[in-house]
C-alpha cells in the first residue's frame, strides 16, 4: 500500500511541473512521458482538482483537467518544481550512468548527461563517486552485438584450473557483469549446453556467418553458482585471513566463528578448489574431499618442480 | 488511498507556502483530511504522513521548542524542496533512463522515480542483452554518498574495530563497493559491505582534504596495497596465458620482456608480498616468480604451506 503511494505522489509531483512548463501538452505525449494510461492520468488529475490551501474554496484549489486532449493545470504554483532527488536516487542514476560508459557501450548523451546531473547533484564536484566495471571492452561489444543479431561466434577460451585451451561454438544470449567479473552466457555447441564464461577468459573470438534462433526467454543471466550432482566438493577450513573466500566463491558457509570459517566448496572441476587452496597456502586447510585433496597434491607438485624443488 | 493522497498533497502544499515553522496542532486544524480525527488517530496519521514525505525525498525539517527534545514545528524549505536546475534534454534523459534500465545495484533495478522527476522519459522497458549488477545495499550507498557531498563525519564497525572516518569517496571495483576516507591515522580504503552500525555525524562537518585522489586510491592493484618496503620482483608468465597475464596487470610493468616463444617477463614493484605470492599463484603452474631470491625462496614456502 505504501509502495504505491509513494509511486503515485511520485509521478503526481513530477508530472504537474511538467505540464506546468509545456501548457497545453498533448494528452498522449503527458501518458507517454510519465508512464501512465490515459484513464490513470485522469484520475490523478481529477485527485489533484480537489486539493490546494486552506479554505479549500474554489480559488483555494488547483485546477487540472483535461479538454480536447489538452492537459490543463492551474493555480498550483508550489509544485511549479518536481521534488528533489533522494541521495539514494542520485546515486543509483549516477552510477548507472557509470558503469555504461565504463563498460565502453556509452554514447557522448550520456556522458553529457552525467556531467549535467552529476553538477546538479553534487555542485562541488561529483569525482566522489567513480564506478569501474573493467570490462573487456572489445570483447564484451563484439560479443553483445552477436547476441543482438543471433550469430553463432567462435570463441577461444582457457579453463585456467585445467591450463587448457579449448575452441568453441557458441551462441550468445546475453553479456553481463557480477561480482566484478563479465560474463557471456548462451549456448555452448562443444559441450551440448547451456554455459556462463567469463570475458576476460576468452582469447579471441571470431563471428561466423551462421545464425541461430534465440531462445524466446533466455534464462536471467546468472553465475551465482548452482552445485550439481556430478560436483566435486570438498571441506575447507578458513583462518581470518582466508575469510573473504566467502565473499568472492560461492561456498556454503557451514560454521563460523571469528577465528575459524568451515565452508564446502563445490565446483565441476576439482582444478578451482586446488588453485584456491594452494594460493591461500597455510591459511586454508583441507578438512574433506579425496578429488581435491589428489588434484592439490597434483598442482602443489607441478609448483615445486617448476620452481626446482 | 485516495484520501491519504489528498491529505499528504495537501499538507505538503501547506508546508510549501507557509514559509515558517507549524505546528501538528496548526496542521490538524487547518490541512484538510486530519480535521475529523481523535487524538491518538491523528498521531498516528501524522505520524505517517511524515514519514511519507521524507521516503519521497522532501526535506521536511522539524524545530524543537525552547530546547526540549519534543518536536514541534515543521517546515519544508521550498527552496530545498526543489530539483536543482539539470538543462537534461530528452535524449539525454533517455541515455540516464536506459542506463537504468541495464545496471541493478542490490538486485534491483533502479531508477523509474528518479526519471521521472527529472522529467520523464519514453518508459517502456524493453529486454536488453546486457545487464550489470553493482551489488550492495542501496541505502547504506545512498548514506555514505550523502556524508561524502556533505562532508559529515562518519563512525562505524569495521572488522569489530571502530572507527571513525571523514568521508571523501566512493567506488565500484572489482565487484564490490568502497569508501575512500581519512581517519586519524591517514586515508584508508573500506569495503562498504564489511560497514557495520553506519552513523552519520549531523554536527560540524570537516574540510576535505585536496590531496586525496579516490581514484588512484581505488586503483591501487593487490601487490602495491601494502606499506612493506618496496621490492622489484620478476614473474614469467608461460605464451598459454601470457596473453591474460597482460591484461590483468592493469598497468604497464616497470620492466617487460616479449619472449620469442610468446612467453612475458616483467618487473612489479610490491609493497605487499603475500597479496603478490597470492596473485602469482592464481595462474597456477603458468607463471613463476623469477626473482629475487628471496621472494622467490618465499613462494616455495608459501607452496608446501608452511607460509
Amino acid at each position: 500500500m505504501s509502495d504505491r503511494t509513494a509511486s503515485r505522489l511520485t509521478r503526481i509531483l513530477a508530472m504537474l511541473p511538467w505540464v506546468i512548463d509545456n501548457p497545453g501538452a498533448d494528452v498522449d505525449e503527458v501518458c507517454e512521458r510519465f508512464g501512465y494510461t490515459r484513464k490513470e492520468l485522469i484520475r490523478d488529475l481529477d485527485l489533484v482538482f480537489v486539493c490546494g490551501l486552506p479554505g479549500y474554496g474554489p480559488g483555494d484549489l488547483m485546477v487540472a483537467y483535461v479538454e480536447e486532449d489538452q492537459v490543463i493545470v492551474d493555480t498550483a504554483d508550489y509544485f511549479a518544481k518536481a521534488p528533489r532527488l533522494t541521495a539514494a536516487e542520485g546515486l543509483a542514476l549516477l552510477a548507472s550512468g557509470m558503469t555504461v560508459m565504463a563498460t565502453g557501450q556509452g554514447t557522448d548523451v550520456l556522458a553529457s548527461a552525467i556531467d549535467k546531473l552529476g553538477r546538479a547533484l553534487v555542485p562541488e564536484g561529483y569525482e566522489i563517486l567513480t564506478v569501474d566495471v573493467s570490462a573487456e571492452h572489445d570483447l564484451g561489444g563484439r560479443l553483445r552485438d552477436a547476441a543482438a543479431e543471433g550469430r553463432v561466434v567462435e570463441i577461444v577460451y582457457t579453463t585456467l584450473s585445467r591450463g587448457d585451451t579449448t575452441t568453441r561454438l557458441i551462441e550468445p544470449w546475453s553479456v553481463f557483469t557480477s561480482l566484478g567479473n563479465w560474463y557471456v552466457s548462451g549456448y555452448c555447441r562443444r559441450s551440448e549446453g547451456e554455459r556462463v564464461f567469463r570475458l576476460d577468459r576468452i582469447k579471441q573470438i571470431r563471428e561466423t556467418d551462421e545464425r541461430f534462433t534465440p531462445p524466446e526467454t533466455p534464462p536471467e543471466p546468472e553465475v551465482r553458482y548452482t552445485p550439481s550432482e556430478e560436483d566435486v566438493t570438498a571441506l575447507i577450513e578458513l583462518s581470518p585471513q582466508a575469510f573473504w573466500v566467502s565473499d568472492y566463491y560461492p561456498v556454503e558457509i557451514v560454521s563460523d566463528t571469528p577465528e575459524l570459517r568451515t565452508v564446502r566448496f563445490s565446483a565441476y572441476d576439482a582444478g578451482v578448489a586446488a588453485q584456491l587452496l594452494v594460493r591461500l597456502g597455510a591459511a586454508a586447510r583441507l578438512v574433506e574431499g579425496d578429488e581435491v585433496r589428489a588434484a592439490t597434491e597434483d598442482l602443489r607438485s607441478r609448483l615445486l618442480q617448476r620452481y626446482g624443488g | 488511498m485516495r484520501n491519504v493522497l489528498e491529505r499528504i498533497l495537501n499538507l505538503l502544499a501547506f508546508l510549501l507556502t507557509a514559509n515558517r515553522a507549524v505546528s501538528a496542532e496548526e496542521i490538524r486544524h487547518t490541512v484538510a483530511g486530519y480535521d475529523r480525527e481523535n487524538d491518538q488517530a491523528f498521531q498516528r496519521m501524522f505520524s505517517r504522513d511524515k514519514d511519507m514525505l521524507r521516503r519521497l525525498g522532501i526535506p521536511l525539517e522539524t524545530t524543537t521548542a525552547g530546547g526540549l527534545e519534543i518536536e514541534y514545528g515543521y517546515k519544508i524549505d521550498p527552496d530545498s524542496y526543489r530539483l536543482p536546475e539539470t538543462d537534461l534534454s530528452d535524449q539525454e534523459r533517455a541515455a540516464l533512463w536506459f542506463a537504468a534500465q541495464v545496471v541493478r545495484i542490490g538486485g534491483q533495478p533502479t531508477g523509474a522515480d528518479a526519471i521521472l522527476k527529472l522529467g520523464g522519459s519514453q518508459l517502456e522497458s524493453g529486454l536488453e542483452p546486457f545487464a550489470a549488477d553493482l551489488g550492495s545495499e542501496v541505502d547504506v550507498l545512498a548514506d555514505l554518498y550523502t556524508a561524502c557531498a556533505e562532508h559529515r563525519y562518519t563512525t562505524f564497525l569495521y572488522n569489530g574495530t571502530a572507527r571513525r572516518v571523514a568521508p571523501h569517496g566512493l567506488g565500484h571495483r572489482r565487484g564490490h563497493w568502497y569508501l575512500v576516507g581519512v581517519t586519524d591515522r591517514g586515508t584508508r580504503v573500506f569495503r562498504v559491505d564489511r560497514i557495520e552500525h553506519l552513523d552519520v555525524e549531523q554536527r560540524d562537518g570537516f574540510e576535505r582534504d585536496l590531496d586525496v585522489d579516490v581514484r588512484r586510491e581505488l586503483d591501487t592493484q593487490p601487490w602495491e596495497a601494502g606499506t612493506e618496503e618496496p621490492v622489484i620482483a620478476r614473474v614469467r608468465f608461460l605464451p598459454e596465458i601470457a596473453w591474460w597475464a597482460e591484461r590483468r596487470l592493469g598497468r604497464e610493468p616497470v620492466e617487460r620482456i616479449q619472449g620469442d616463444d610468446g612467453s612475458l617477463e616483467v618487473a612489479i614493484e610490491v609493497t605487499n608480498r603475500s597479496a603478490f605470492i597470492g596473485w602469482v599463484l592464481g595462474f597456477a603452474d603458468q607463471a613463476e616468480v623469477t626473482g629475487p631470491p628471496e621472494l622467490r625462496a618465499a613462494v616455495v614456502d608459501h607452496i608446501r604451506g608452511v607460509a
